[in-house]
């Protein structure tokens, strides 16, 4: 196929995405009743530039790969059936895949209900409903931020990290004097695509990597009437990279397992929010035969957002994350590796200031500018990439946004 | 602190009616609150519960929501929008006016809105609401 059949199947593509879009807006609007059928969506375009790392591209170059695309349905099938599905389509550069998924396609069967109880289970491919942002990442209007702090949120593991295929279960548990409390288990694998292997380990590995088991648990609770919640998250999950014949790697199995607890407090104009994470990260092969890492990484940030008026939300945010406990400032890496890693790929921390300005209900803008020091969080994780990437980067955003 | 924070609910400009089918005659504040988060989906006689809502820019959403519920209308704005766009659930009906509201309850078996207590109106159940 020629690059200019591609191009325009590309741009016929995003169109019939937003012409579905915009019809299916119109039925939206139009839906007042109680009726099993319901439709919502969103578009997001916006502009990003990035100063001194390929975060988003390799050129430095102000750039256009900021699009977030969805559209969803919900469908009640009976009293305590439903389906539900979303697609999306997004383009993040060098973030990640640029392309359609399926972002969730589930059964949810309400399995018990009363005034204080419910039980849900989940079952096909659901978003992972763990962390305080993990299943509304790419909903542009309900992330705090366009980026999201990445030692936690880290986009080279989105497609991982968003969910998965397999079953999840959410007990909602209501009490009068002690509040409100859920718990939330899921477990499945998601797929990988060869081109996902590129983006997170490495241009040169040519064999595939494979999710094998991933488990996930976390508790949340807010006390009665209380304006803070918090919460505890619990994930372990297993890969294993098969090398191709001709490959620059051996065979290799990766674990992560991650610990954080979070807390946010709710004011009618102040929003503060932190989440603290410990991530254990193993690798046995790969590299080489016999090969064995163990690396226990630790993040967190904390958020502030003021809602100035009905319009106006200013935030501002702080975060600090490194990769090895023991090695903070990336010494031991770059001795390590011959000189060849530099000591900030050990880290990154990163400050954030930006708004959001609602011009309605359903449109609005949000920029932000960073100030970033280090490059623990860039693609690909396992080779970076110290040409193309220095200690201290600068990174601002602007978008737009509409939804329904 | 509290009341300081979000007002007395007696003084409530806003009242909450349902559908005759709901068989309820008063709610506390903690069940309303569990049915505006989602966290209550049936009521007790096991029929759906079916809310209705205006635009959370209104200014009688802002009064419930403070008022009655003792929820700031982002608060109730982040659960929706988490459970339709995470597929995990499915968030209440936005309609235009107070009218289409009262109309929408009137018409749907387990129903609930909320409207201003000035209102007369007829064919719905209005509930008292206990502390």
């Amino acid at each position: 196929m020629s690059i200019g059949l591609k191009l325009m199947n590309k741009v016929n593509y995003k169109l019939i995405c937003l012409l579905v879009l915009l019809t299916f807006n119109v039925i939206a609007e139009d839906d007042h009743s109680a009726e099993p059928l319901k439709i919502h969506g969103f578009v997001a375009q916006g502009v990003i530039d990035v100063d001194g790392s390929n975060f988003v591209n390799d050129d430095g170059e102000l750039s256009l790969k900021l699009t977030e695309i969805g559209l969803n349905t919900s469908y009640q099938l009976s009293d305590d059936f439903r389906f539900a599905a979303q697609a999306v389509y997004l383009n993040g550069g060098n973030r990640y895949n640029e392309g359609l998924r399926v972002d969730y396609f589930l059964v949810d069967w309400n399995a018990y209900s009363s005034e204080q109880l419910q039980v849900n289970f989940f079952v096909g491919r659901f978003k992972n409903a763990h962390w305080l942002h993990s299943s509304t990442r790419d909903i542009p209007f309900e992330r705090p931020s366009i980026i999201l702090p990445q030692g936690l949120y880290f986009d080279g593991f989105r497609d991982i990290a968003v969910g998965g295929d397999g079953a999840a279960l959410k007990v909602a548990y209501s009490n009068d004097e002690y509040g409100e409390f859920d718990f939330n288990f899921s477990r499945g694998k998601s797929p990988i695509k060869s081109k996902d292997a590129e983006v997170m380990l490495s241009e040169f590995s040519q064999g595939n990597i494979k999710h094998e088991l991933d488990t996930q648990a976390s508790v949340y609770w807010r006390p009665g009437f209380s304006q803070w919640k918090f919460g505890l998250t619990l994930l372990d999950s297993e890969f294993n990279y098969k090398s191709a014949t001709f490959d620059f790697f051996v065979d290799g199995r990766f674990r992560f397992q991650n610990y954080t607890i979070n807390a946010v407090f709710e004011g009618e104009q102040w929003r503060f929010t932190s989440e603290i994470l410990q991530t254990r990260f193993l690798t046995e092969g790969f590299y080489a035969q016999p090969f064995n890492q163990d690396s226990m990484g630790q993040g967190g940030y904390f958020q502030a957002r003021y809602k100035a008026d009905q319009q106006l939300t200013l935030i501002g945010r702080y975060e600090k994350f490194y990769t090895d406990k023991d090695d903070k400032r990336g010494n031991k890496l770059q001795e390590q590796s011959a000189g060849l890693v530099p000591s900030y790929f050990g880290y990154q921390d990163d400050a954030m200031i930006g708004f959001s300005y609602n011009f309605s209900d359903n449109f609005r803008v949000n920029a932000e500018y960073h100030w970033v020091k280090g490059t623990a969080r860039l693609n690909p994780i396992v080779l970076p990439n110290p040409q193309a990437n220095s200690e201290h980067w600068k990174m601002w955003a602007v978008q737009l946004m509409y939804w329904f | 602190m509290l009341v300081m924070l979000f007002g007395s609910p007696t003084i409530s400009a806003v009242e909450v009616i349902t559908n005759n089918s709901a068989d309820i005659a008063s709610i506390k504040t903690t069940q309303l609150r569990r049915i505006y988060s989602m966290r209550q989906v049936k009521w007790a006689n096991g029929v759906p519960i079916t809310i209705f809502v205006l635009s959370s820019t209104t200014k009688i959403h802002q009064q419930f929501c403070k008022e009655t519920l003792r929820l700031f209308p982002y608060q109730l704005d982040r659960i929706w929008n988490k459970l339709t766009f995470s597929g995990m659930g499915i968030a209440p009906t936005i309609v235009s006016s107070e009218q289409e509201l009262i109309q929408a309850v009137k018409s749907t078996t387990g129903a609930i809105g909320y409207i201003e207590n000035i209102n007369e109106v007829s064919d719905v159940n209005r509930l008292e609401i206990d502390e």
